[in-house]
């Protein structure tokens, strides 16, 4: 690791001060009636221009932003108008996407523009006018051989693993100042890995020095992050996808592979967020690395199960050679590089809400549980139908320079589908565990009564309380009745959601992600028949109940019951262990071994956490002791001190595994 | 037959290889004055409660009409952060097994701890009788007649013994038994060819000495030998079943 750029980058942050603040552009552009694109091409040269060459004495991987806003192209009269016609995602511009790297490494920007269109070319030459500038700063440093580079990439192609690493700073840079964001960084290993493998073999480099360009090159992803926040500061999609299987179904796990699970160790730094591809063929070794990056605590690697993908995204009309190729969008979505336009998280279902619809509406006239469990699915369809509605009509930003780093053919994305999270199902399968067992099966609890406590908040029925919240069965422990009701809502979601079309000519896609709606949908029921009282929060993703005990091996068979295919947009189970289950190289090899059964069994995804609650909470009290201390949130990973209270109190509410 | 069961952990990353379902036996014949499992010590049941998190909301102090919560004076049924637990379930042995079964998929093998899992001989043999194809691990003090502690370790893949000390009186002296027993069936475990690991617990002042660890080195042979740090969180647990614990006492 290079200390002097950590120390100014990471620990002083010193960036800061060199940045200015662009104007406005949007009143000039709305004036001139200029076209959408017009003012997107506009205000990508107006930032460029603004932006400053600064390279620190031996600095190999260098860009950094000094313009740190991107002023609106639109007034907010013209968002309200654009509004009123369509249906708006997020800020309007696009995100969670990834390009097509490869293409970028082995042509360059000017081969690629070649033959574009005029708003293509002028975005190439102003990401190419800046890399101009970067070089003469280097020149007038007497840094050669990076000015070689900069003269190389990305106006021509990559020559070397090098050059390819300092292209891809400069793509990922330009692509924030265009405006898109939470771009993933695809499959990083196995686009890199050919020109390492070439440079090796030809003694151009040694391991140590591309260990060194590649620990930087990750470094560099983090000197501009603060400014690229989503829901909260991490929340940025730096994504990189490492292993999995390539077209002809051999496993990629290169020198990259390695060198990025090592880089990832040594900065332990939020960025890039690493994920990793592992089928059932995927040996305990591998398991075994990733498990001490994980032992690390940045929530690194996450796993997702190519079997189980791969199979999941044919399912829903991918062809092989596409879905094969998969890595995820911010968070844990899966998308294709290249050609898919998919727009990943658009909506989300409550299944709490459904619950308690269903509780309110239907409990009372039905006289079985199945007849009430068939309330329940038309409440899911009727959601999901409202969910798909307001999504009509959508418009999205167009983004010259993303558009052409994709690879689209006649300029149109090969898939344009649309995924919807399930949120709080775990909460949902308790609650129908909980009336199943109590007021169908057992009987100890009438319909009036409960629903009577639930809209009480329980306040009046401490007993009940007890009963729902601890000696229930809960999701987790791998008891049938939880297990098949899982299964239900996995696919009742699943089964509906992914036979609907999406009016751009795309299907739907039902995932069992949360993304922050575990905090946002908590606030808009009131106690569930669970025993969860009001206002406490769901838990993220595809995890157990908050107040459930956790044991691990019953999570696995019991997580992996349904057939988790027909919920792949996305969504891990994702599982905190206290840091000091990992205090041996024995202990780390167990971990990896159990990862390995998840995998096996059908788990889709996994995320898992080392914890240490103390820390968490002394974090609390005294922020200015844990500057760089790092949780995982719901797919990205944060600095602690730097999130909202609410998300801080959620990941210390997680129940930690401890032995 | 009918056997008591403490706890039940589900992935023990250091009771055992593999992926482990470790279980703890209620009942212990020794009184290890550190022991930081103090709720495996009785045969019987008990009541535990998380004084330390209580919001004093009186519920489980009001009169109830269940039976099994009349000894205690408080009420299990109703606390609203689940405080008040009582420890010991009793199982059948098939029905242990069976639950244990339950994560066969995964599983790799079953550790026995405790307590003293040798104290449950016959329960414990009649629930490996029913877990083919599975690892069994035990985790013990060693104090058992010699029969019984051939007739457990014989049925075992891996063993985990504790020697604490070495020398007799000092054993009677925090462990309320002597080590004789122990130390005979030590001998059988260098007679016979099977994973074996000696754990002594490091406890400041008591077994942590020098000359015993020397000793204990000595006793043991060629077998290996785990040394294990002093567990701080033990006196938890001593507050949560109102007993006092000899590191407070030592303070007062």
């Amino acid at each position: 690791m290079n200390k002097k750029l950590f120390q100014y980058y990471i620990l002083d942050k010193k960036q800061k001060e060199r940045r200015i603040i662009a104007d406005e552009v949007s009143f000039e552009y709305a004036e001139l009636g200029l076209t959408e694109e017009e003012r997107m091409v506009r205000r990508f040269e107006y930032l460029m221009s603004l932006e400053e060459p600064f390279i620190l004495e031996g600095e190999e991987i260098p860009f950094v932003r000094t313009v740190s806003n991107t002023p609106e192209i639109y007034t907010e009269d013209e968002w309200n108008e654009l509004k009123k016609k369509h249906y708006i995602h997020e800020s309007g511009y696009k995100s969670n996407l990834c390009p097509d790297y490869e293409k970028v490494l082995k042509k360059g920007l000017l081969e690629l523009s070649e033959n574009g269109s005029d708003a293509y070319k002028r975005c190439v030459s102003a990401v190419l006018s800046l890399a101009r500038k970067y070089e003469e700063e280097a020149k007038r440093q007497n840094r050669v051989e990076l000015a070689l580079a900069l003269h190389q990439v990305p106006a021509y192609p990559a020559r070397n693993y090098y050059e390819a690493l300092l292209c891809l700073r400069i793509i990922n840079f330009s692509l924030w100042v265009e405006g898109s964001y939470q771009i993933s960084l695809g499959r990083f290993d196995k686009y890199l890995y050919p020109y390492l493998k070439k440079d090796l073999s030809e003694g151009k480099i040694t391991e140590e020095k591309a260990y060194e360009f590649l620990n930087e090159f990750f470094l560099s992803l983090n000197k501009d992050n603060d400014i690229y926040p989503g829901v909260q500061p991490g929340d940025n999609g730096q994504s990189l996808m490492l292993g999995g299987k390539d077209k002809e179904g051999k496993y990629i796990f290169n020198k990259v592979t390695k060198m990025s699970l090592r880089a990832s160790e040594d900065l332990k730094l939020i960025d890039p967020k690493i994920n990793i591809r592992v089928d059932r063929n995927t040996p305990e070794e591998i398991y075994t690395l990733c498990t001490r990056l994980t032992k690390v605590g940045l929530g690194f690697p996450q796993y997702s199960n190519d079997d189980v993908v791969i199979d999941g995204l044919m399912k829903l009309g991918y062809e092989y050679d596409d879905a094969v190729e998969y890595v995820v969008a911010a968070c844990w979505e899966f998308i294709i590089p290249g050609v898919a336009e998919d727009v990943v998280n658009i909506q989300a279902l409550s299944f709490p809400k459904v619950i308690d619809e269903c509780l309110h509406n239907d409990l009372l006239k039905s006289e079985t549980y199945e007849e009430f469990k068939s309330c329940v699915r038309k409440e899911i369809e009727k959601e999901t139908d409202e969910n798909c509605e307001v999504t009509k009509n959508l418009h999205f930003v167009v983004c010259t320079l993303l558009d052409n780093l994709m690879n689209y053919s006649d300029g149109k994305p090969k898939y344009v589908n649309y995924g919807m999270h399930g949120v709080g199902i775990s909460t949902g399968t308790d609650s129908l565990t909980a009336i199943e067992k109590h007021i169908y099966k057992d009987k100890d609890v009438t319909k009036e009564e409960l629903i009577k406590a639930v809209d009480e908040d329980y306040q009046n029925n401490p007993e009940l309380l007890h009963l729902l919240r601890y000696r229930t069965e809960k999701l987790g422990n791998n008891d049938a009745i939880a297990n098949e009701n899982l299964k239900f809502l996995v696919d009742s979601f699943g089964e509906y959601l992914n036979n609907i079309q999406n009016d751009k000519g795309g299907i739907w896609r039902a995932g069992t992600g949360s993304a922050m709606y575990y905090l946002w949908y908590a606030e808009g029921i009131g106690a569930s028949p669970d025993g969860r009282r009001k206002g406490e929060p769901l838990a993220t993703n595809y995890s157990v109940s908050l107040f459930a005990d956790i044991n691990p091996l019953s999570l696995l068979e019991a997580m992996t019951y349904p057939d988790l295919r027909k919920v792949i947009n996305g969504g891990p189970l994702t599982l905190e262990f206290h840091s000091s289950l990992f205090n041996d190289e024995e202990a780390v090899k167990t971990v990896g071994r159990y990862v390995k059964k998840f995998i096996e069994l059908g788990g889709h995804q996994l995320q898992l956490n080392t914890v240490n609650k103390e820390r968490m909470l002394d974090a609390q009290a005294h922020p200015e002791k844990y500057p760089l201390l790092i949780v995982r949130i719901w797919g990205w990973s944060a600095y602690f001190v730097e999130l909202e209270k609410a998300y801080q109190d959620h990941v210390i509410a997680r129940q930690e595994y401890i032995i | 037959m009918k056997g008591i069961v403490f706890d039940i952990k589900e992935l023990g990353v250091h009771d055992g290889p593999g992926l482990i379902t470790t279980i703890f036996m209620k009942g212990c014949p020794l009184k290890c004055v550190w022991c930081h499992n103090p709720e495996g010590q009785s045969f019987t049941k008990e009541i535990m409660v998380r004084e330390n998190s209580c919001r004093h909301c009186g519920l489980c102090k009001k009169e109830c009409s269940h039976p099994e919560c009349q000894p205690y004076k408080r009420c299990l049924y109703v606390c609203p952060d689940n405080l008040v637990k009582e420890v010991g379930k009793e199982y059948e042995a098939k029905e242990l097994a069976d639950y244990i079964l339950k994560n066969r998929k995964v599983l790799d093998g079953v550790t026995f701890s405790g307590g003293e899992p040798l104290s449950q001989a016959d329960f414990i043999l009649e629930v490996i009788s029913y877990l083919d194809g599975l690892k069994i691990n035990i985790e013990t003090s060693g104090y058992a007649s010699n029969e019984v502690f051939r007739k457990v370790i014989d049925r075992v893949d891996n063993v985990y013994m504790d020697i604490k000390l070495a020398d007799e009186k000092k054993h009677v002296e925090y462990t309320g038994v002597s080590n004789k027993l122990i130390l005979e069936n030590l001998e059988y475990l260098k007679s016979i060819d099977k994973n074996v690991t000696i754990r002594t617990p490091l406890i400041k002042g008591i077994t942590d000495t020098k000359e015993n660890i020397t000793a204990i080195k000595e006793l043991i042979g060629n077998l290996r030998h785990e040394l294990l740090p002093e567990n701080d969180m033990a006196g938890v647990k001593y507050h949560m079943l109102n007993k006092p614990y000899f590191r407070e006492n030592a303070d007062e």
